[in-house]
C-alpha cells in the first residue's frame, strides 16, 4: 500500500477518535477562538465587499473616462467623463448656527470678594466653586450677494446665581464693495488690538488680561456703530479701520459709563451725547508679513478717543500697539507643533474734571500683557502669560488703578477642535490687597456644538 | 517739495501693478496649483494658500492669505468640507466678489468627481471627523487628477475665452502624458494588487482604489481621533491575524504609533507623500505619483 495513503488513513482515524471522544473538551476552548477568527474574517469580508463596491464604481467611472479619452484622441473634442459644474451649480455657504459653552471651577488663596477685584473680566472665573463663564449662541450666514450677518447671544449665570442674557454682537458686513473696502455696522466688538474682539471661548487663557478689564470693562469694548475698512493695495497685508460708536453704556467703561461711580476719586455724571464729535472714534492699522513659510508677523496700532463722564467737556484717549508672531513647523498635523507670541501694550489718558474743577487732573494709566503658547504635540498647548498694569497719582488702594503684576502658566488639551480642557494657575501681586499676593487655580471646560467653529488668524 | 516727491514715489512703489494681463489663480492646496500651472502655462500666475507639507484640514489662517485671495481672479478649492475650518472667514475678510461661491471665479473641484465614502446614514461627531459629503482626498487617484485638470481648463476657457483653445490644448497634452504614465505606474505596482494595507488616516482610499490594494483598517480609531493604547493593541492582533504587511502614512502625522506597530508586528511603514510639495523634490502632479510609486516599491533592500 502507498505509505502516503496509510498516513492519511491514520490521520483520519485519529481525527475521528478525537472528535468522538473529546469533542466536548475541544468545544470548550477552541470554539471560542474559532468564533473570534470567524468574526474577524466576517469583518474583513465586509470591508472587502465595501472596497470592491467602491472599486466597481470607480471602474465604471474609469470606463466612462476611457470612452471620453478615445473620443478626445480621435476627434480632439472633449466630452467630459462626468458633468463639469456649470457656473450656476456652485452652492452658497448658507446659514450657520452654533452653541458654545464655557465652564470653570477652581479656588484661590483669597476670599471671594477679594477675588472679584482680581478677576476683573465678566467672563472670568471669579469665585470658589463653579462658574458658568459663557454660553454663546451664534447665528450667522450670507444674507444676499451684498451682505453677511451675524448675531452672538450670550447667556451667563452671575455670582448671585441669576441668569444674564446679553446681545453681545449683532452686525452686518458688506461682501462686495470695490477697491478693498468693507463696511460693518450694528452692535460689535471694537477692533482695538488683537485680544478685545475675540470671544471668550477663543481666548488662550481662562480670563481676560488685567489691562483690558481696566480700560474696557468686564465685557470688553463693544458698542453700536459703524466702521469702514480698507485693504490697501500694498505688497504686504495692510488694512486700515476707522469707526465710530456710541460712547455710552457699561461696555464702554472709559467713556460715558456708570453715572454715580468713581474713577480716581472723581464722581461720574450722567452726561449725554450732544454733538457728532461726542461719539467714540476708533482707528486701527494692521500689517501682516510672512517672514518665511513657517514664520508670520502681525503688527498693529490702534487708537480711541471719545468723551468721558467725569466732566461735561472731558475726553479720554486710549492708544495701543499689538504684535503677534507665529511659527509653525514645516510638517504639521492638525496645525501642531507651533509657537506663538502675542503682546499688547495700552495707554490711557483720562481727563478727570472740567477746566473749572479745582480737582481737575489727568489720569495716566498703562499696562501690557505678553503671552506665549507652545503647541508641543497634536492637541496639547502649554502657555505662559505675563501682565503688568499701573497708573499715576494716588492709586495704591484702588483695585482698578493700583500697580499690579500677574503670572499665569497654563496647559490646554484639545481632544478635537470642538472641545477643550484647560488648567491655569494665576499668581497675583497687587498693592490694594492686604497680603499683596494671591494664588488661584482654575480648571476650564469648553464644548462647541453646531456649525464648524471657524478659526481667525 | 522734495519730501513730497519722495513720498509720492514710495506710494507708487507700494501700489504694484502687474505688467501683463495674466489670470491670477489662488488655490487652497499645492496639488490644485500644479494642475492650474499645467493647463494655464504662462497665461496664469498661481499661488497656493497652503503647503503640501501641512495637514490641509487645519491651515493656520494668515493675513497674507487674505491678501492673495483679495487679488485673485480664480479660486480653486478641494471642497467636500476639506477647507471648512479656515476658508469661510478668509473669504469674508478677502472682500473679493469675483471669487465668492456662486461666481465664475470660484471653482470647487469636488463637484467634478464622484466621491467615495459618502455617508448613507446620519453622521454625528461621535464618529470623529467624518465628511458627510464624501472623502475629500480624491486627488490621489490619477484618473481624478485628469478630471480636475479638465474642469480647470474648462473654467479658464470661460474666464479667458480668447485663449480657450490654448488651455484645451495644454490639457490634452497633460492628459496624454498622464495616460502613458498611468500604464507604467500600474505595471510597477501590479504586485500590490489585492494586498491588505493599513493607513494612518482615511486619506488613501482613492489611491488604493486606483492601484488595487485594500486598506483594511486605519491607525486612527475614528477619523481625526488620536489612537489610544487600547486601539493600538487591537490593531496589533489584527495585523498579526490578517498578515497585513504595509502601513502607509502621510509625512505630517506623528510616527510614534507606527513605530510601535512596527516593533510589535514587523509591519513595514511607508511614508507616502500625499500632495505636491509634500517633499521638496515633488513639484508636479506627475512627480507626486512617481514619488508614491517609488516609496511603495522601496523595500529597503529586503
Amino acid at each position: 500500500m502507498d505509505p502516503f495513503y496509510i498516513r492519511v488513513n491514520c490521520m483520519a482515524i485519529l481525527f475521528a477518535a478525537l472528535l468522538l471522544n473529546s469533542g466536548a473538551a475541544i468545544a470548550g476552548e477552541e470554539v471560542e477562538t474559532l468564533r473570534q477568527q470567524l468574526t474577524e474574517i466576517k469583518l474583513l469580508m465586509q470591508r472587502m465587499q465595501q472596497t470592491y463596491d467602491q472599486r466597481i464604481n470607480a471602474l465604471e467611472q474609469r470606463l466612462q473616462g476611457l470612452e471620453s479619452n478615445s473620443e478626445r484622441i480621435a476627434s480632439a473634442v472633449v466630452s467630459p467623463p462626468i458633468a463639469i459644474p456649470s457656473l450656476s451649480t456652485a452652492t452658497n455657504s448658507g446659514f450657520q448656527i452654533g452653541l458654545s459653552g464655557l465652564f470653570a471651577t477652581g479656588g484661590s488663596s483669597v476670599s471671594n470678594d477679594k477675588l472679584e477685584s482680581l478677576q476683573g473680566g465678566a467672563h472670568d472665573p471669579g469665585q470658589k466653586g463653579f462658574t458658568v463663564q459663557n454660553v454663546e449662541l451664534s447665528i450667522g450666514g450670507t444674507v444676499d450677494p451684498y451682505f453677511d450677518a451675524q448675531a452672538n447671544i450670550i447667556l451667563q449665570i452671575d455670582v448671585d446665581g441669576d441668569t444674564v442674557v446679553e446681545l453681545e454682537e449683532a452686525f452686518f458686513i458688506t461682501r462686495s464693495l470695490p477697491w478693498g473696502l468693507q463696511v460693518k455696522g450694528g452692535q460689535y466688538f471694537t477692533e482695538f488690538g488683537r485680544q478685545n474682539p475675540q470671544h471668550p471661548h477663543t481666548w488662550s487663557f481662562v480670563d481676560q488680561p488685567v489691562v483690558l478689564s481696566r480700560f474696557f470693562g468686564g465685557d470688553g469694548l463693544r458698542s453700536q456703530g459703524v466702521r469702514a475698512s480698507w485693504l490697501m493695495p500694498t505688497d504686504w497685508y495692510s488694512e486700515i479701520n476707522v469707526g465710530m460708536q456710541n460712547p455710552k453704556g457699561e461696555t464702554v467703561t472709559s467713556f460715558l459709563n456708570a453715572p454715580g461711580e468713581e474713577i480716581g476719586g472723581h464722581t461720574l455724571i450722567d452726561r449725554d451725547l450732544r454733538k457728532f464729535r461726542d461719539l467714540l472714534y476708533m482707528a486701527r492699522w494692521l500689517n501682516g508679513f510672512d517672514l518665511s513659510e513657517s514664520l508670520s508677523l502681525n503688527l498693529g496700532a490702534s487708537s480711541l478717543w471719545g468723551p468721558n463722564a467725569s466732566g461735561t467737556r472731558t475726553n479720554t484717549h486710549i492708544y495701543g500697539m499689538d504684535m503677534y508672531l507665529k511659527w509653525q513647523a514645516t510638517y504639521t498635523q492638525r496645525g501642531f507643533p507651533f509657537v506663538s507670541w502675542h503682546t499688547e501694550i495700552l495707554k490711557r489718558r483720562y481727563e478727570a474734571g472740567d477746566t473749572d474743577d479745582s480737582n481737575r487732573e489727568t489720569l495716566n494709566d498703562w499696562g501690557l500683557f505678553s503671552q506665549a503658547l507652545w503647541g508641543f504635540k497634536p492637541g496639547w498647548v502649554a502657555g505662559l502669560r505675563l501682565e503688568y498694569a499701573t497708573a499715576n497719582g494716588d492709586n495704591a488702594a484702588d483695585p482698578l488703578r493700583d500697580t499690579r503684576k500677574r503670572l499665569s502658566p497654563n496647559l490646554t488639551w484639545y481632544p478635537t477642535e470642538y472641545s477643550k480642557l484647560r488648567l491655569q494657575y494665576n499668581h497675583d501681586w497687587t498693592e490694594h490687597l492686604s497680603g499683596k499676593t494671591a494664588g488661584s487655580l482654575w480648571l476650564q471646560v469648553e464644548f462647541n456644538l453646531g456649525s464648524h467653529a471657524a478659526h481667525v488668524f | 517739495m522734495k519730501i513730497y516727491r519722495v513720498l509720492f514715489g514710495l506710494l507708487l512703489l507700494m501700489i504694484s501693478f502687474d505688467a501683463y494681463s495674466v489670470l491670477r489663480i489662488v488655490t487652497t492646496t499645492q496639488d490644485l496649483a500644479a494642475f492650474a500651472e499645467a493647463v494655464g502655462g504662462e497665461r496664469v500666475k498661481v499661488q497656493s494658500l497652503t503647503q503640501g507639507t501641512r495637514d490641509p484640514h487645519f491651515a493656520a489662517a494668515k493675513p497674507s492669505m487674505i491678501r492673495k485671495v483679495f487679488r485673485a481672479d480664480l479660486l480653486l478649492v478641494i471642497g467636500a468640507d476639506m477647507e471648512i475650518g479656515w476658508l469661510p472667514p478668509l473669504l469674508q475678510s478677502a472682500r473679493n466678489a469675483r471669487v465668492q461661491p456662486g461666481n465664475p471665479g470660484y471653482l470647487d473641484l469636488s463637484n467634478s468627481i464622484a466621491l467615495l465614502g459618502k455617508s448613507s446614514g446620519p453622521v454625528t461627531r461621535a464618529m470623529g471627523d467624518v465628511h458627510a459629503k464624501g472623502n475629500p482626498h480624491y486627488w490621489l487617484d490619477p484618473a481624478n487628477g485628469i478630471r480636475m485638470a479638465q474642469a480647470i481648463a474648462a473654467r479658464l476657457g470661460e474666464l479667458d475665452p480668447s485663449h480657450k483653445d490654448e488651455y484645451q490644448k495644454r490639457f490634452n497634452t497633460f492628459a496624454q502624458t498622464m495616460d502613458k504614465k498611468l500604464q507604467s505606474w500600474q505595471a510597477s505596482l501590479a504586485h500590490l494588487k489585492h494586498k491588505p494595507f493599513i493607513a494612518y488616516h482615511t486619506s488613501f482610499v482613492y489611491l488604493a482604489d486606483a492601484f488595487g490594494f485594500l486598506i483594511v483598517d486605519e491607525v486612527e480609531p475614528k477619523p481625526g481621533i488620536a489612537p489610544s493604547a487600547a486601539s493600538l493593541s487591537a490593531l496589533v492582533s489584527r495585523i498579526d491575524n490578517n498578515e497585513i504587511g504595509l502601513l502607509i502614512i502621510e509625512p505630517y502625522y506623528e510616527r510614534r504609533s507606527s513605530r510601535y506597530l512596527n516593533e510589535k508586528t514587523g509591519i513595514r511603514v511607508v511614508v507616502l507623500p500625499q500632495s505636491v510639495g509634500a517633499r521638496p523634490d515633488i513639484n508636479s502632479y506627475i512627480d507626486l505619483f512617481d514619488a508614491i510609486v517609488a516609496a511603495l516599491n522601496d523595500t529597503g533592500g529586503k
